[in-house]
C-alpha cells in the first residue's frame, strides 16, 4: 500500500470525517447498549465491543467509511448460545469467528458474495430489520402507558427534528430529552441500568473463562461459523452499499481479514462479536463521512462518552432506545421491496420472501441466505433448462428421421431432452446432431444414453454426432472454457 | 530524449495556469516539442459537502442518499466539465500565441496523482504551478500535492513561478549525487537551455573528487552549447542557494528533487519542499 492511498484513506476528508464520526458515535450508543440487550448480555459488552471493532476496522477493514460494531444480526445468532451457556463462551466463539473470518479473507471467500443474489441481499435486509423490531416488542409489551407515550414521542423528534435542523443528531436529543423528562417525572419505568452493568472504566485485556477441552470447541463452532457466515455477509454486503453511495471502491478480501482481526481482539476486552452496519454506515455517509478516520473516531468517542457518562447512560429510559431502533428497522427495511413484489418477476419475490420468512421463523439470518441463495439457484436451473429447442425432419424417404438438438441439457432440463424424441415412429435409423447442444452434466449424458437405448429396443439404428463439442462444457476444470473461442463454443458451436 | 514527445502541462481555473501556459510555451518552443494542456476533474476532493448530521434514517434511507449524491456528482462534474472546456480553450489559445506550433488539451476525470502517474508516459517534461492544482482546499500546503505528483512521476517536472519571466539566467544547484549528474546529461542532450548563461552553484566545503566532478559538469554543458560556469560558495545548500538566486538575478533554478524515501522526508522533512517554499522562481525538479 502506498503512501498515497494512506492519506487518501485517512486526510483526504478531515473536517467532514471528525464531524460525521461524532454523529456515528453518538447514534452508536443507542444501538449498542439495545444490541447487547437482544443478546442477553450487560450493555458494556456491546459497548466495549463496538469501540473495539470500530477502532479497529479503521485501521484494517478493507472499506473507509463504512462503521462496524456490535450489531443486531451478530446478536440475534448469539442469544441461544448466552442464554445456555454464558458470557465467557460468547467471548471464546468471538475469538473463533474472528479467527474463521480471517480465514476466509484469506481464501478469497467474499467472492462467494456473487452467488447471493439481488433478491436474497433485499430478503436479509427486510428480515434484519423484522427482527429488530421484533426485539423491542419486550419492552413494549405488559407496560405503562408513560412507555408508550415515551416511545410515540421519541418517535416524533427522531423524525419531525429533522425539519427544522440538521446540525444535530436527533436521536441524541431524543435520548436527553426522554431522559430529563422521565428524572424530572419520578416515572417508574424500565432505564438502560436495569439491563446489566454499564462500563466504568475502560476495557481490559482477559482471556475468556472456558475449559480448553473439545467439548467447549463443539459447544461454540456452530455459533462461530454463523456469526462468520451472517457477519460477512452484512460487512459485505455493507461494503457494497457504501461503494455505490461514494463510488469508489474496497478491498473485499482485506474486510474479511479486518473484521476477523477486529473480531479476535474483541472477544479477548469482553465484548461481542460484531460486523458492518448498514444503518450506521448510512448515516456516516449521510454526514459526509468518507475516509477511515470517520470510523476511528466514532469508536474512540463512544468510548470515551461511555466511561465518563456511565452514570447518566444508566438512566436512559429504555423507550427512548425502542424509539431509535425502531427507526433504524424502518430506515433499515428496504421499502421499494414491497412495491416491486408486483414488478419483479415472480421467481425473485419468492427468493425474497422465502429469505425472510425462513429468517424470521428461525431466527437465524444464514439459515435464511441459505435458503434465498438455494431457492435462486433452483430458480435459475429452472429457467435456464427452457432455452432447449429439438427439432427434426425425414431423410430417405421417410426411413430415416435426423434430430437437432441444440439448448441446454442438465439435470433440470434432461427429462425434457428425453422427452422431446418420438419413439414410436417406425425408422431405419436415427440422427442426432448435438453439436449445438451442451451437456453440462452426468445427468445430460445419460439422458442421452437412455434416448440411445429406447431407439435400439424399436429396432431403430441411431447415430449420435457431435457430442464431443456438446460435452466440452462437462469438464469441471473451468481453466479450458477461460481460453480464447470459449464464447463461441458457449454461444453455440 | 524523442522530439515527438510532449511537454504537459498541468492547468487548473487558477491564476497561476497562466503563468503555467507560458513556462510550458516556453518549454515547447525552445525543445520544438508539442505541448498537452492537462486538466483533472478531482470531483472526489470536494464529494463530502453536506450538512446533514441529523443521524436518523428513515424510508429508503440508502436508496434515497444514492439518489441525491448522484445528482450532486452529476451536477458538480457538469459544471466543472464546461467550466474545464471554458478554460483549456482559452489558455491553448494562450499557448498558440506564445508561438507554440501544436497545443492538444485533455480533460480528464479522476485523482491528480493518479491521473499524471498514468498519463506521464509519452511525456518529457511536466509543467505544474506551485500552489498546486487544488488551491484553497485541504491540499493548500505547499509540498505535499507537489510532492506526491512529482514523487509519482519519473520525468523532470517544472514547477512555475507565479509570474512568467522568460528564463534568461539558470542557477544549477549542483551537489555530486546521482540525480544532478544524470541531470547535466540531460541538459547537455537537450536544447532546452541552450545559448543561456548557467551557473553551477555547489555549496559546503566539498571533497577533491567532488570538485572535479563539478568542472566535469560545466565542461559537458559548455560542450552542449551552455554557457556554463562552475562556482563553489561555503554554507548550508538552502541558504546559499536562496542568497544566490536573489544576488545573482537568475530566473530559473535546477535542482535535484527527492533523493530520500518518502518516509525520511515525512519524518524529517524535505530539502526540496523547503527550497520550493522559499523560492519565487521557476525550478526545474530531475528526478
Amino acid at each position: 500500500m502506498s503512501l498515497h492511498t494512506l492519506r487518501q484513506d485517512w486526510f483526504s476528508n478531515v473536517r467532514n470525517d471528525l464531524l460525521a464520526g461524532l454523529v456515528v458515535a453518538l447514534a452508536l450508543i443507542p444501538e449498542a447498549i439495545a444490541f447487547s440487550i437482544i443478546a442477553g448480555v450487560d450493555p458494556k459488552v456491546g459497548l466495549y465491543a463496538s469501540f473495539s471493532i470500530a477502532t479497529l476496522t479503521a485501521f484494517v477493514g478493507g472499506r473507509p467509511g463504512m462503521i462496524s460494531a456490535a450489531t443486531g444480526a451478530m446478536a440475534l445468532v448469539m442469544v441461544t448460545l448466552v442464554k445456555s451457556h454464558g458470557l465467557d463462551y460468547l467471548l471464546a466463539a468471538t475469538v473463533l469467528t474472528g479467527v474463521f473470518q480471517i480465514l476466509a479473507g484469506w481464501l478469497k471467500l467474499g467472492q462467494l458474495m456473487r452467488f447471493v443474489s439481488r433478491s436474497v441481499v433485499t430478503g436479509f435486509v427486510n428480515a434484519l430489520a423484522i427482527l429488530i423490531f421484533m426485539a423491542q416488542l419486550p419492552e413494549l409489551t405488559n407496560v405503562s402507558w408513560h412507555v408508550y407515550a415515551m416511545t410515540a414521542a421519541g418517535l416524533g423528534i427522531i423524525y419531525g427534528l429533522p425539519y427544522i435542523t440538521k446540525a444535530v443528531p436527533s436521536p441524541l436529543v431524543t435520548i436527553v430529552l426522554l431522559t430529563a423528562v422521565s428524572i424530572t417525572l419520578g416515572l417508574d419505568i424500565h432505564t438502560v441500568g436495569d439491563m446489566g452493568k454499564l462500563p466504568d472504566s475502560l476495557p481490559a485485556f482477559l482471556i475468556p473463562n472456558v475449559p480448553i477441552t473439545l467439548e467447549t470447541l463443539l459447544i461454540i463452532l456452530p455459533y462461530s461459523v454463523t456469526l462468520m457466515v451472517v457477519g460477512l455477509l452484512e460487512s459485505l454486503m455493507t461494503a457494497t452499499i457504501v461503494d455505490e453511495l461514494t463510488d469508489t471502491r474496497s478491498d473485499k478480501s482485506r474486510e474479511c481479514v479486518g473484521q476477523g482481526v477486529a473480531n479476535i481482539a474483541t472477544g479477548f476486552i469482553g465484548g461481542m462479536a460484531g460486523c458492518a452496519m448498514i444503518g450506521q454506515s448510512v448515516i456516516n455517509v449521510k454526514s459526509g463521512g468518507r475516509g477511515r478516520l470517520s470510523t476511528l473516531v466514532a469508536g474512540v468517542v463512544l468510548l470515551i462518552l461511555v466511561v465518563f457518562l456511565g452514570d447518566w447512560v444508566k438512566q436512559i429510559p429504555m423507550a427512548a432506545l425502542v424509539a431509535v431502533m425502531i427507526m433504524v428497522s424502518i430506515g433499515t427495511f428496504n421499502w421499494g421491496s414491497i412495491k416491486n413484489l408486483r414488478v419483479h418477476p415472480t421467481s425473485s419475490s419468492v427468493v425474497m420472501l422465502a429469505t425472510v420468512i425462513v429468517t424470521v421463523a428461525t431466527h437465524d439470518l444464514a439459515k435464511g441466505v441459505l435458503t434465498g441463495v438455494l431457492l435462486s439457484g433452483f430458480f435459475f436451473a429452472q429457467k435456464i433448462g427452457r432455452i432447449l429447442r429439438i427439432t427434426s425432419r425425414t431423410e430417405d424417404d421417410g426411413r430415416a428421421r435426423a434430430y437437432e438438438v441444440a439448448g441446454q441439457v442438465f439435470f433440470a432440463s434432461a427429462e425434457r431432452f428425453t422427452e422431446a424424441f418420438d419413439y414410436k415412429e417406425v425408422l431405419d435409423k436415427v440422427r442426432i446432431d448435438v453439436s449445438r447442444a451442451h451437456f453440462w452434466d452426468i445427468t445430460a449424458v445419460s439422458a442421452l444414453d437412455k434416448v440411445v437405448l429406447k431407439f435400439r429396443r424399436e429396432g431403430t439404428e441411431v447415430e449420435v454426432s457431435g457430442l464431443n463439442e456438446a460435452s466440452a462444457t462437462m469438464v469441471d476444470k473451468f481453466a479450458v472454457h477461460d481460453k480464447a473461442g470459449t464464447d463461441d463454443m458457449l454461444t453455440g458451436h | 530524449m524523442n522530439s515527438d514527445q510532449k511537454i504537459l502541462a498541468c492547468v487548473d481555473d487558477t491564476p497561476v495556469s497562466d503563468a503555467v501556459t507560458d513556462y510550458a510555451a516556453w518549454a515547447a518552443r525552445t525543445l520544438g516539442a508539442p505541448l498537452e494542456l492537462l486538466h483533472v476533474l478531482d470531483r472526489h476532493l470536494a464529494l463530502a459537502a453536506t450538512q446533514d448530521h441529523s443521524g436518523t434514517i428513515g424510508l429508503d434511507a440508502q436508496e434515497k442518499l444514492l439518489d441525491k449524491l448522484i445528482s450532486e456528482d452529476e451536477t458538480r462534474t457538469r459544471t466543472a466539465r464546461e467550466a474545464g472546456r471554458l478554460f483549456l480553450h482559452g489558455l491553448r489559445e494562450r499557448a498558440l500565441a506564445a508561438g507554440v506550433h501544436t497545443v492538444d488539451t485533455r480533460l480528464r476525470r479522476g485523482d491528480v496523482e493518479e491521473t499524471l502517474s498514468e498519463q506521464h508516459a509519452g511525456s518529457r517534461l511536466l509543467v505544474l504551478g506551485k500552489t498546486g492544482p487544488q488551491p484553497g482546499t485541504a491540499e493548500h500546503a505547499l509540498g505535499q500535492h507537489l510532492e506526491w505528483v512529482v514523487r509519482s512521476v519519473s520525468r523532470p517536472v517544472l514547477v512555475a513561478a507565479e509570474t512568467y519571466r522568460e528564463p534568461t539566467r539558470v542557477l544549477f544547484a549542483f551537489d555530486g549525487s546521482g540525480i544532478t549528474r544524470k541531470g547535466v546529461e540531460m541538459l547537455a542532450g537537450s536544447t532546452l537551455l541552450k545559448g543561456l548563461p548557467l551557473v553551477l552553484l555547489m555549496a559546503g566545503a566539498p571533497s577533491g573528487a567532488e570538485t572535479r566532478q563539478l568542472e566535469l559538469a560545466a565542461q559537458t554543458l559548455k560542450a552542449a552549447g551552455i554557457d556554463a560556469s562552475p562556482s563553489i560558495v561555503k554554507g548550508a545548500p538552502q541558504q546559499t542557494i536562496v542568497s544566490a538566486l536573489s544576488a545573482g538575478g537568475f530566473d530559473l533554478l535546477v535542482m535535484g528533487a527527492y533523493g530520500h524515501s518518502a518516509l525520511r522526508s515525512l519524518l524529517m522533512g524535505s530539502k526540496t519542499t523547503g527550497l520550493l517554499k522559499t523560492t519565487q522562481v521557476p525550478t526545474l525538479l530531475l528526478r
